[in-house]
């Protein structure tokens, strides 16, 4: 008897439960079952944000907007890895934020078709940079997406394990970077922590030896397109090599093992005096070491000292959803955050780096800093990993690692590099 | 003659209720989005936007003329196949032999064997990374032995037994638990018989153990067979396919394809190229294994 | 003499090496106490202090009694689900002949002969376009979905071995086809259940791509696999938090294993191919 009880009432609970799933199911078409506003007076502004860092002054950045602007609520979701997917994700679902970043260039263009034209708003747009505007451009000229900061990457040196090792003046060829090396190994210093685990950053560094002065990122990219430049014909390319043998040879024991948190470490503790990466890391080599000593090395790349370069662009951008409930709101909220006192002290303050808005206040990160000084020298150059070909990081990347243990030649690997970059 | 009807109907009511709410739960998440393959593979699209393009047949195309990575990740996952199969095979039989015999101290010996499989692979790939890493450079600093100095996970030649021998590690208790199964049903009178023929222990496995455990030998390679070319999970949360693209397997293939490289029709059209060559060898797996049962 | 020494020799080794099995498993336990410094230089030590401030510091930093609130809740109502529905239908098509029959049973088979990666695109895409994406019930649906085949299709097999007498007489008796599946076919599905349970159990708990496929875009709805995993697994894990949220991730598998033990590594799942 109790038996069957049991199976009764098991069966009872089921099917409501059943019936629950399917009845919510049906109303769950905004995609997720915790949205659902408190007050329904309450308007509330979705956020996507692809950024892990200066997350306290958003905060209060977001906290000021939602105090002057009573009833509305801000909902942030931060997302610092896998972005991409956990966007896409969220606009197939028709879940799209109100306003969300992505990487400009090639993978802002796939999100342009849910964007919001700037256009025609010329107060707003001249408080941008021109040169940050650009880079949130569509095919036909169209703004739209709005710049966030300028990134700047290159080499990041250890200043004071150089001054150890008696090097005063910056290295500016490829054989000065090697005299370098051989001078930080004699004091026991490991020269370089290059993150040869992340694919990324190797493909990184591999654009500096893609460009001369001759020719900008989108000269590079436009010719290699159009079949004009061949990467065997390029001036600096098999320095490349060159360099990643100076950096296994001057470099911990198991290069491929070494990560960018790991690379970040070692040279904030001192560790290591060279890594390649970018001021977005600021933030976080202040959390190794606050005390460290670390400065931008313009990238050698052949034997010309006028070639070095850092590269330097706005590499996220953000877009307001042109079908958004409140759309006014959220233009409001990202002008708010670009470029009211408020965002401009995220940017400079929190994240420490220097705005696509045009700016007074004084930008906090020594290595964006350092960058700024570059950028008037005129000795930076744009980047050519967010305009190349969809996926290319994944072939030269490991072709890259493949050359760094020994599998694969110069040769092989700049082949990949060539039939790689397939046009689309 | 209505009577009849209408009990057909009630039968078909009574059918209706039984079996179609699990059905449908399996159209749901499987037999449709197998079918949607067919739709996509024919497209290009970036996952993203409004629009997709039809191509025909390109997807295809692509594959066998123009797609590298994907060959190199098919040899990746037939390497690992075979090293796998026979590995997890031998050991595992190995392991529940002499398991099968000690019936009372064994339950402990058994347990401590299946633990890995019971755990998720996130905290798996996690104790793994966490042993290779700071655990191996602990244990060189005490020892001095350069083994433990060696680049596991940097190195393509050392990452792939790495990914061998940590899904042994996880697997050995499903198999090893299989084979118990079987070798307990084998009568030891048999085995006894054969002794008092004068048979040695190897002769008599050989000669009346394994014949009598075939079932369970075929049914231990075929799902290990399939284990070995659905490698995915492993790969996704533990190696990432590095270094060098090294260990990058078919399935981990697809799904870069679609989730990172955002081309949809692509990943949708090596899908089904994926599941041919699949159920090719399970079937071919299967006749053969079949065989060797009747000939004994 | 000789031959059982030989015989015990092996015996040793292989359960010598059922300790070093759980050797990996044992370190992750005893360094999940200590600083991090304490793990590079005593890796192989007990800890100086079994003291449990980083085991609550990960409770309350990740957010844990959500996370493992949602991977219960996921659990069992994925399991119910199939052991509800699974036995029903492999009941009934084990019962029935016919076309139709043939047809269901087909449809809930091929799934098993598929790789899961070869459909698990199509899969989101069907997910996203019912607008499921990042809900729990789209989750429990497609897991309850993943699980369902490989139950019916063990079910299916056992039911075969079952008398049609018993039903019979409950037939006669007046008992509708509902109440008779229930009081006298259910109980007598007891030990194949029971290893459909435990399956389907160690799998959801353990289930990491579809939650990442499905929820991958919701922190609320994420299980614990798939938090640890975007936390730790990928960047340097801050091993001081990791190595105990592994070790809390682990704690109810185990528990749920030492319960099931018997039939477990009795040999109850034998035959039972998982994936």
């Amino acid at each position: 008897m109790k038996k069957k009880t049991l199976a009764v009432l098991m069966t009872a609970t089921l099917t409501v439960s059943c019936l629950a799933a399917c009845g919510n199911s049906s109303d769950g078409s905004k995609g997720s079952d915790d949205k659902k506003d408190a007050d329904s007076g309450e308007i509330t502004l979705q956020v996507f944000d692809a950024h892990a860092y200066g997350l306290d002054e958003y905060a209060e950045m977001a906290k000021k907007f939602e105090e002057s602007h009573p009833g509305v609520k801000i909902e942030v979701q931060h997302a610092s890895n896998d972005t991409n997917t956990l966007l896409q994700s969220r606009i197939n679902s028709g879940d799209i934020p109100d306003v969300f970043d992505v990487e400009s260039g090639t993978a802002a263009q796939k999100y342009y078709e849910y964007a919001y034209d700037w256009s025609d708003e010329k107060e707003i747009l001249d408080k941008f940079k021109e040169t940050a505007l650009d880079t949130g451009k569509n095919e036909e000229g169209k703004v739209m997406s709005l710049p966030w900061t300028y990134e700047n990457m290159g080499l990041i040196y250890n200043k004071d394990l150089f001054e150890k090792a008696g090097i005063t003046e910056l290295p500016e060829t490829m054989d000065e970077l090697e005299e370098a090396c051989k001078k930080l190994d004699a004091e026991g210093i490991t020269a370089f922590a290059l993150p040869a685990k992340e694919t990324w950053v190797l493909q990184q560094l591999a654009t500096h030896f893609m460009m001369d002065k001759s020719l900008d990122a989108e000269g590079v990219v436009e010719k290699l397109n159009s079949g004009d430049l061949k990467f065997e014909d390029m001036k600096n390319f098999q320095n490349l090599f060159r360099f990643l043998d100076l950096a296994v040879k001057y470099g911990p024991d198991k290069p491929l093992e070494i990560d960018w948190e790991t690379s970040e470490n070692m040279l904030a503790n001192n560790e290591a005096a060279i890594i390649h990466m970018g001021d977005w890391c600021q933030s976080t080599l202040d959390s190794f070491n606050p005390d460290a000593n670390l400065a931008f090395l313009p990238c050698p790349v052949s034997d010309n000292a006028d070639d070095v370069t850092l590269l330097s662009s706005c590499n996220w951008t953000y877009i307001v959803n042109k079908d958004s409930e409140h759309l006014e709101l959220a233009k409001e909220y990202l002008e708010y955050i670009l470029t009211s006192e408020e965002g401009q002290k995220w940017m400079c303050d929190g994240v420490g780096a220097v705005p696509g808005v045009k700016t007074e206040m004084e930008v906090k990160g020594a290595l964006a800093n350092d960058a700024s000084a570059y950028v008037e020298e005129d000795k930076t150059n744009g980047w050519i990993h967010t305009i190349e070909p969809n996926g290319y990081v994944d072939i030269v990347g490991p072709a890259m690692q493949a050359y760094m243990t020994g599998d694969m030649t110069a040769e092989q690997v700049t082949e990949e590099f060539q039939n790689g970059w397939v046009v689309q | 003659m209505k009577e009849k009807g209408k009990g057909k109907t009630k039968d078909l009511l009574v059918f209706a209720v039984f079996v179609f709410p699990a059905v449908v739960f399996v159209l749901f998440s499987t037999d449709v989005p197998f079918l949607m393959n067919l739709y996509y593979s024919v497209f290009e699209w970036n996952g993203i936007s409004k629009e997709m393009k039809f191509v025909g047949l390109q997807n295809f195309v692509n594959i066998f003329t123009n797609d590298a990575l994907f060959w190199r990740s098919a040899v990746f996952t037939l390497k690992f196949s075979v090293f796998f199969v026979v590995i997890i095979n031998i050991v595992s039989l190995t392991v529940a032999l002499v398991m099968a015999k000690e019936k009372k101290s064994s339950s402990i010996g058994r347990a401590f064997y299946y633990v890995p499989y019971i755990i998720s692979l996130t905290a798996i790939s996690l104790i793994w990374k966490f042993i290779l890493g700071p655990g191996f450079e602990a244990l060189y600093q005490v020892t001095g032995w350069e083994f433990f100095n060696w680049s596991w996970l940097g190195t393509a030649k050392l990452a792939f037994f790495v990914v061998v021998i940590m899904t042994v590690w996880q697997n050995l208790g499903f198999y090893m638990v299989n084979y118990i199964a079987g070798i307990i049903a084998v009568p030891t009178e048999l085995i006894e018989a054969a002794k008092i023929d004068g048979a040695n222990k190897f002769q008599a496995f050989r000669r009346v153990t394994l014949p009598l455990i075939m079932p369970a030998v075929s049914i231990c390679m075929l799902t290990s067979l399939t284990f070995a070319f659905k490698l995915f999970d492993v790969i996704m949360v533990f190696t990432k396919g590095g270094p060098a693209n090294s260990t990058v397997s078919v399935a981990y293939n697809i799904y870069k394809e679609a989730f990172v490289n955002n081309r949809y029709g692509m990943a949708t059209a090596k899908s089904l190229v994926f599941v041919v060559f699949v159920l090719i060898v399970t079937v071919i797996q299967l006749k053969v294994t079949k065989n060797k049962e009747v000939e004994v | 003499m000789k031959k059982m020494r030989k015989i015990s020799v092996l015996s040793i080794v292989v359960f010598v090496c059922s300790i070093f099995w759980l050797m990996p498993l044992l370190l992750i336990f005893i360094n999940s106490f200590k600083p991090y410094n304490d793990m590079l230089q005593d890796f192989l030590a007990l800890p100086k202090s079994w003291n449990l401030d980083a085991y609550i510091e990960t409770w309350t930093n990740f957010n844990f009694p959500m996370l493992i609130g949602n991977t219960l809740v996921y659990t069992i109502c994925t399991v119910l689900l199939v052991g509800l529905l699974a036995p029903m239908a492999a009941y009934k098509l084990a019962r029935t002949k016919g076309m139709l029959s043939n047809i269901c049973f087909g449809l809930i088979i091929i799934p098993m002969m598929v790789p899961f990666q070869s459909y698990m695109i199509t899969l989101t895409r069907l997910v996203a376009n019912l607008g499921l994406t990042g809900s729990r019930i789209g989750y429990i649906l497609v897991s309850t979905g993943l699980c369902m085949p490989l139950a019916v299709y063990m079910i299916h097999g056992f039911v075969k071995n079952v008398p049609i007498e018993l039903e019979e007489c409950a037939c006669i008796d007046g008992a509708g086809k509902l109440r008779t599946y229930f009081i006298i076919v259910l109980p007598l599905l007891k030990p194949i259940l029971t290893t459909v349970v435990v399956l389907d159990t160690l799998a959801t708990w353990n289930d990491i791509i579809t939650n990442q496929l499905i929820v991958g875009g919701n922190a609320k709805a994420m299980n614990i696999q798939n938090a640890l995993y975007m936390q730790f697994s990928a960047q340097t894990a801050d091993w001081e938090h990791a190595l105990p949220g592994i070790v809390m991730s682990m704690i109810p598998s185990l528990i749920f294993f030492v319960i099931m033990q018997k039939h477990i590594v009795g040999g109850v799942t034998a035959g039972a191919v998982k994936g």
